[in-house]
């Protein structure tokens, strides 16, 4: 799969309505509590958390206002909250006007994280956040 | 380039490309220039079994779309628990095909 344009923007978009639609699902049902409903694979097959789990609560109680307890369940939540508040408003302006901004500042983002010096403290940001995710 | 290099280098690299590919790059590689060869023949490229066996074991971490240089998927994979579970089992069948195009994608850099 070589990414252009089009395709990266269409699986950032279908990403973003998912998530919104989960998260919808989440808010109305509480489906969050029931142990049954398990989106993470990690998580269903060995019980342990997998870095990411706790995104969806971490959500709900950010749109309820619980900045803190947000941060507490995990910090992982604020950077998604930030991507799907910015990149679906990111993709229509880029269509509408027909331009590349988005693909463009992907691809720079792309090679930024390649960098030794950027990869290596935020994998270990991320496997302290798993660490302390599974403690938690 | 010599054609029996070319069939060489075929022969023991051709796992790593699509079957329509290897037609196009033998072509290419018999009329270049014999100077590349020694950048071609160091050349290293991803294993799309490896991949496989990664994808199966830490898909749901993105770390297959990290090994095969697609960073910003791999971030997306990761920080959405490998895309709801969904994106995990599809990319178990995707990611041969994805590792074989960007090996092409490596080769061409030398075409």
């Amino acid at each position: 799969m070589i990414l252009d344009r089009n395709k990266l923007y269409s699986i950032l978009f279908i990403a973003c309505i998912a998530g919104y639609i989960w998260l919808y699902f989440s808010v109305t049902n509480e489906i969050t509590e029931i142990k049954s409903v398990e989106v993470c694979l990690i998580k269903y097959a060995t019980n342990i958390p997998c870095p990411s789990c706790g995104t969806t609560r971490s959500m709900i109680s950010l749109i309820k206002g619980n900045f803190i307890e947000a941060l507490n369940l995990n910090p992982i939540g604020y950077l998604v909250t930030l991507i799907m508040l910015v990149v679906p408003i990111w993709i229509i302006a880029d269509i509408i006007k027909s331009t590349r901004t988005l693909f463009n500042f992907y691809l720079k983002t792309e090679t930024f994280l390649k960098k030794s010096k950027i990869a290596i403290p935020l994998i270990i940001l991320v496997i302290i956040n798993w660490i302390w995710n599974i403690s938690k | 380039m010599e054609v029996q290099k070319v069939d060489m280098f075929i022969m023991s690299n051709g796992k790593f490309f699509e079957s329509h590919q290897i037609n196009i790059i033998r072509d290419r590689l018999i009329a270049l220039d014999d100077s590349k060869w020694p950048m071609l023949s160091t050349a290293q490229f991803n294993d799309p079994t490896t991949t496989l066996i990664v994808s199966i074991l830490a898909g749901a971490l993105g770390i297959d779309r990290f090994m095969i240089g697609d960073t910003g998927l791999g971030v997306a994979k990761l920080l959405t628990c490998g895309g709801f579970g969904i994106w995990t089992i599809i990319d178990w069948f995707m990611i041969q095909k994805a590792t074989r195009e960007k090996n092409m994608q490596k080769i061409q850099q030398f075409m």
